[in-house]
């Protein structure tokens, strides 16, 4: 009896639950005010009787039919936002009829979307744009000369230029694919190495040159006999610039006069010497001045046994690598208890090397396990080659290939080296290197499933360092351990300096800075404005930013925090005086404030001063200005789509002009401009909220220098947000923003997560955003948690199954 | 007999505004004219080169039509070549219009002004506009010449952001689409274009590099075969583009073996940008004469500026953003700051032309065997409207343009219409271009 019992409960029991679900699913009706509003706008001329552009309104009666047509009630938002529907000639809605029947519809998606299955989306193959090229070859095959510069610059999309359904290739780039890889190739590996440097020296010019080493038909004469009238003169020396590590070979040219073998030791000196010489060693080395010459390593004591110029002897010896060599010196010893002083005749010293002469990146690339013939060599290296270029192992198939080509190219006679050479450059312009390449290792499976350990190295690699794994993310990778340690990993690469990148590529991208570089700020105006202040001005804000990521600050300390950047230039341009955040002429200036030089320093910002956080910044200032003058629309429209991430919707097409002629020109001062502008109610609703936020930076001109007139007006900076929230300035301005952190945090959290996917974000990515907003907020807004959430959403680790593929 | 000069002396200058036909005395270096039996005829050359932000249209539009027509004050550098002009009145483009998409006026005034095709509006997911013609002409002529065509400007593509309300910047920097979903970059530096037209070696190292690089691409292609197929139709599609430029290099090679030797100019040093916009502008008008008189490719598209680019003018004493002025709210002085920069815009044209006339080639000179069509998918820049555009087209196109004269078609003609009808007398013949309705009646006179 039991053991039927339990399945028919639990068959009955999931009977209700399906009972209950259909009970809910059933479709709710679309809100009467919402239908009233398409009855009285809309359906005359998209409704039963005409359907002009083949809309009918008529026939959404319930949420269920709205939700399959998401695209035209966006649509339909959208050219109602922008005024362009109802037609101009049609009776208008008010703006609260609009904002109601909007938020109705928007109501429907959002609920909708909430209950959703989950959908990870589709991310495009992307192409290394520019950025990742130079990063990914410098890391792969260790020259790091951007080979990407002459390539045409990438297309930009959702705000970022890695968006792969944006980044396109043509011939062009091709060809230039080509050429990079000659060259990137002709730099790692030498076919033919050159001949190590020698450098030769005639022992007249060796040191010390003092009296007691006199000079005898070019030979230095040195002794090891103890005082008398002569003294011992100590080791003869000479300091060399060497370009590089590696082995070098050291010759002397000498002969000697004592009885018997007169013994010589050869001495280097280096900056990273691993085992200097002992005291000991030292201690029968002859002359005081040997102490001179600490540290040095003793490479080698060879017996002089030559008795004559006739028939000098050459000592060489090999100078071992690593030695950070500075010098090298030729030393006697004291003679043995008893023994006779003995004279040592040097007529030059000659160095060597390095000897390989081969760039280390060739040493690296070429490097094989030692005994391995040729064939097996080749294939050791073209696998780790391409395993490293393709981010995943190389199949056998196409390794076989690849050694296939290096062996077609030897058996026309070109050396192995020049072989290897040009199959890399295969490696370097084919599609699974160029591209990010995700195949589905599960393509049968119909749900959504994570992309594998590789993939998950390289999304990793790329988001936070704009290049490939390195070896610890491919190890983990190889051991399938990557998902599960991804939070630590992603805290260990925020550490690193590759994640420099992510200040270069997403924040000045996401604050929209790259278009400093191109500003022109009009040099009659703003004199002060050149390409020093420039760069400084982008520094300031990459350093502001990087703090936060390698400091793990909060995010909300991009709105107002209380510290930044700055050298003397710009420094002078916002009128800080020293590292306390001082002005000139401060009254009662704070304590501990150190000069700012010609570096880049720390620099706390006093809670009462105008400057904290990017709105004050002079690239943001800068960048929202027109060349002449500052422009509030742009300056608001900024913090709106890029902070808040509510951009207004675009101005309406046709703005209809003032009034007629000359006579409605604007005059005044640039807010009683922009005022006149606003009684134009179709400009209205959407520049209330932009100049008001716009204005409240007006004590800042176009180069975000501080100012109190603009030419012989007042500024006033002072503003009421629609809503009735007032501010005085932009410190209270700031507090307002800094209480909308939800809509900030949520704003950073879907830029952020459009450039780690390199995708635009859809619906369906609503509760992905959801999520990483909540956890954030119960974290401070600590960037390693923003940047972690995003790692392990499901957005970033999965891929949709083959029931969701488009 | 052309004079023996130096070439070294004469091509040093080369982008520094010196007025000097030094492109004359080269002698054939065409390969339509080395290849020839002595009856050959020159072939016909397509440029089209692009302006943004509209124009002052009160200062541009002549009054009077046909022949003799004044010069307006925009069109007044163009005195010299007066008589090789067709201004084009009325012509439209229909497809800039939002047709229900809202704003972007900039955006898909670009995007549509040579493909006739309404722009998807996205920030950069699925960007789809249409062929454009000089990628029609360039897919047709390809065999005949090193490069099927050039594309060439004066602005990178926008350095960050949403470029014009919703529309990716691919839309508001890019007059070139190969298909309707791949976009062609333009090059702005003019030393890789120079590199472009001549490669960087001599010819005999050149001829074993590109051997190197075809065992590179056979190999790849080989390599990468089994890739596509297990791709989905999107990333499929970007698999393409990187096939079909790979099949592109790979002809370009096979030419470049079959083709006579084009001879980069000797002693002829092609730098970096240089500093000053005019000097950029006309050093690249110079790259395509060279281009074009050396038959290395017979289609060419010039972007002066980005579309909605707010450059200031400060040459001409116009410090303020082009951009920000175009939006002139019928303020006088503004819309004289616009016709000045207008005007500046068409003294680069009339270089351009100028040079071109001074080439001779075959029966006549350079510039006859040319359609340079120059201007803009903005109308007025205050009201972005897309009707009656500032269009003309210089250079006879081999006898079959009878120029000299201000042509006003009906109100609401496809500017694509002008270019079938350019196509045309390519002998590219389609049956149509994105929104065109057919050829144009009357340009041939």
């Amino acid at each position: 009896m039991t053991t039927h019992l339990l399945p028919r409960t639990f068959s009955l029991f999931s009977l209700l639950v399906a009972v209950s679900i259909g009970r809910t699913a059933e479709p709710a009706p679309f809100p009467k005010e919402a239908q009233a509003f398409l009855a009285k706008h809309c359906l005359a001329c998209h409704g039963e009787k005409v359907q002009k552009a083949a809309v009918a309104f008529h026939t959404y009666r319930d949420e269920a039919v709205l939700l399959k047509d998401r695209k035209l009630w966006q649509r339909t938002l959208a050219v109602l936002a922008s005024g362009e529907m109802p037609p101009p000639a049609r009776k208008q809605p008010v703006p609260a009829e609009t904002a109601a029947f909007t938020r109705a519809v928007t109501a429907v998606f959002e609920r909708a979307d909430r209950n959703a299955k989950p959908d990870p989306g589709r991310v495009t193959v992307r192409r290394l744009n520019r950025t990742e090229y130079n990063n990914t070859i410098r890391d792969l095959v260790g020259v790091d000369f951007q080979p990407a510069e002459d390539f045409p610059s990438d297309d930009v999309g959702h705000g970022f230029d890695n968006i792969g359904d944006v980044l396109t290739l043509s011939p062009v780039l091709m060809e230039r694919y080509l050429a990079a890889a000659e060259s990137v190739m002709a730099r790692a590996i030498t076919v033919d190495p050159p001949k190590p440097p020698q450098r030769h020296l005639s022992a007249m010019y060796t040191e010390p040159a003092a009296a007691n080493v006199p000079l005898r038909n070019g030979y230095r004469v040195v002794t090891n006999k103890a005082g008398g009238s002569h003294v011992e003169t100590g080791p003869i020396h000479t300091s060399y610039q060497v370009p590089a590590e590696g082995e070098y070979r050291f010759r002397c040219r000498v002969y000697a006069e004592g009885d018997g073998p007169v013994p010589v030791s050869i001495l280097a000196c280096g900056k990273t010497l691993p085992r200097p010489a002992s005291d000991d060693a030292i201690g029968k080395l002859s002359g005081q001045s040997v102490t001179g010459l600490k540290p040095f390593v003793l490479v080698a004591t060879v017996d002089v046994k030559a008795r004559t110029a006739k028939d000098a002897q050459t000592i060489e010896v090999t100078v071992p690598a690593n030695l950070g060599l500075t010098r090298m010196a030729v030393a006697m010893h004291r003679p043995s208890a008893g023994g006779k002083p003995a004279t040592l005749f040097l007529q030059s010293l000659a160095l060597e090397g390095p000897l390989d002469t081969r760039p280390l990146s060739q040493l690296k690339l070429l490097a094989c396990a030692p005994g391995k013939t040729r064939a097996e060599q080749t294939r050791e290296v073209m696998e780790r080659f391409a395993s490293r270029a393709y981010r995943r192992p190389a199949t056998r198939d196409e390794v076989d290939r690849l050694v296939a080509l290096v062996e077609r190219t030897t058996a026309r006679g070109e050396r192995w080296e020049a072989a290897v050479q040009l199959a890399m450059q295969a490696v370097l312009v084919s599609p699974k290197f160029l591209f990010r390449v995700e195949l589905d290792d599960r393509p049968q499976e119909p749900k959504p499933h994570p992309i594998d350990d590789y993939q998950l190295a390289s999304r990793l690699s790329y988001f936070l360092w704009s290049s490939m794994p390195d070896q610890e993310l491919f190890d983990l990778a190889a051991k399938r351990q990557l998902a599960a340690q991804a939070p630590a990993q992603v805290r260990r690469m925020l550490r690193d300096p590759r994640a420099k990148a992510l200040v270069d590529n997403f924040a000045m991208q996401w604050l929209q800075l790259r278009r400093l570089r191109t500003h022109a700020a009009d040099p009659q105006l703003f004199p002060r404005f050149n390409e020093h202040l420039r760069t400084a001005m982008l520094r300031e804000t990459e350093l502001f930013f990087g703090e936060i990521v390698r400091e793990d600050r909060s995010a909300l300390d991009l709105i107002d925090g209380k510290y930044t950047y700055l050298n003397g230039h710009l420094a002078r341009h916002y009128g800080i005086r020293d590292t306390a955040g001082n002005s000139h002429g401060e009254r009662k200036p704070r304590p501990g404030g150190q000069p700012i030089g010609e570096e880049f320093v720390r620099v706390a910002l006093p809670d009462g001063g105008p400057r904290g956080g990017l709105l004050t910044q002079a690239s943001v200032l800068t960048v929202t200005s027109n060349p002449t003058r500052t422009s509030p629309v742009k300056r608001g429209r900024w913090v709106l789509e890029q902070l808040l991430g509510t951009p207004p919707p675009p101005p309406p097409p046709n703005v209809p002009e003032l009034a007629e002629g000359a006579k409605a020109q604007l005059t005044g001062t640039l807010r009683q401009r922009m005022e006149q502008h606003r009684l134009n109610p179709a400009c209205a609703s959407c520049h209330a909220k932009m100049d008001a936020l716009g204005f409240a930076f007006e004590n800042f001109d176009a180069v975000g220098a501080w100012r109190t007139t603009d030419g012989t007006f007042p500024i006033d900076p002072s503003g009421t947000l629609p809503g009735g929230r007032s501010f005085k300035g932009p410190a209270e301005l700031k507090a307002i923003l800094r209480e909308q952190k939800d809509l900030f945090a949520r704003c950073l959290t879907e830029k952020l997560l459009t450039y780690a996917l390199g995708r635009g974000l859809e619906y369906y990515d609503r509760p992905a955003v959801d999520a990483i907003v909540a956890t954030l907020a119960n974290n401070d807004y600590r960037f390693s948690v923003l940047a972690t959430e995003i790692a392990t959403s499901m957005p970033f680790r999965m891929r949709r199954g083959k029931d969701q593929t488009e | 007999m052309i004079p023996l000069v130096s070439r070294r002396t004469v091509l040093r200058g080369l982008g520094a505004a010196v007025a000097l036909p030094w492109l004359e005395i080269m002698g054939p270096v065409a390969s339509w004219a080395a290849a020839g039996n002595g009856i050959a005829r020159a072939p016909n050359r397509l440029a089209v080169l692009y302006v943004p932000n509209g124009k002052n249209m009160a200062d541009w539009t002549p009054t009077r039509e046909g022949a003799g027509f004044a010069l307006t004050p925009i069109l007044e550098p163009l005195r010299p070549v007066q008589d090789e002009l067709l201004v084009l009145t009325n012509l439209t483009a229909d497809k800039a219009r939002p047709h229900g998409d809202g704003g972007g006026d900039h955006a898909r005034a670009l995007a549509a002004f040579l493909t006739g095709a309404q722009p998807r509006k996205t920030d950069g997911t699925d960007i789809r506009a249409g062929v454009s013609v000089d990628q029609v002409a360039a897919a047709r002529l390809a065999d005949q010449t090193r490069l099927p065509s050039l594309e060439i400007g004066c602005e990178h593509g926008a350095m960050a952001g949403n470029c014009d309300s919703g529309y990716s910047c691919v839309y508001s920097s890019t007059m070139s689409w190969r298909s309707a979903t791949q976009p062609l970059p333009k090059e702005v530096n003019p030393k890789l274009v120079f590199e472009r037209l001549f490669g960087g070696d001599r010819d005999a190292s050149r001829s074993r590099r590109d051997q190197t690089r075809q065992s590179i691409l056979d190999f790849v292609r080989d390599d990468s075969l089994d890739l596509s197929r297990k791709l989905g139709a999107t990333d499929r599609r970007k698999l393409d583009e990187y096939f079909s430029s790979l099949r592109d290099l790979e002809l370009r090679i096979a030419r470049a073996a079959k083709l006579p030797p084009v001879q980069a100019p000797a002693g002829l040093k092609v730098t970096g940008i240089p500093s000053a916009y005019q000097d950029h502008v006309r050093l690249m008008c110079d790259l395509m004469v060279l281009a074009f008189q050396a038959d290395i490719t017979r289609v060419c598209t010039f972007v002066l500026a980005n579309e909605g680019s707010n450059r200031p003018y400060r040459e001409i004493n116009v410090p303020e953003g082009h951009h920000d002025l175009s939006h002139h709210g019928n303020d006088p002085s503004k819309k004289a700051k616009i016709r000045d920069i207008n005007r500046f815009h068409v003294s680069q044209l009339a270089y351009l032309l100028t040079k071109l006339k001074a080439i001779r080639e075959g029966d006549g000179t350079l510039l006859d065997h040319c359609m340079i069509a120059y201007g803009s998918g903005n109308s007025d820049g205050n009201a972005h409207n897309h009707e009656e555009l500032p269009i003309l087209v210089a250079g006879r196109g081999c006898g079959t343009l009878k120029t000299g004269r201000h042509v006003k078609f009906p109100k609401e003609t496809p500017l694509t219409n002008l270019w079938v009808s350019l196509l045309d007398r390519m002998r590219v013949q389609v049956d149509r271009l994105g929104d065109s309705t057919g050829a144009l009646t009357g340009l041939g006179g």
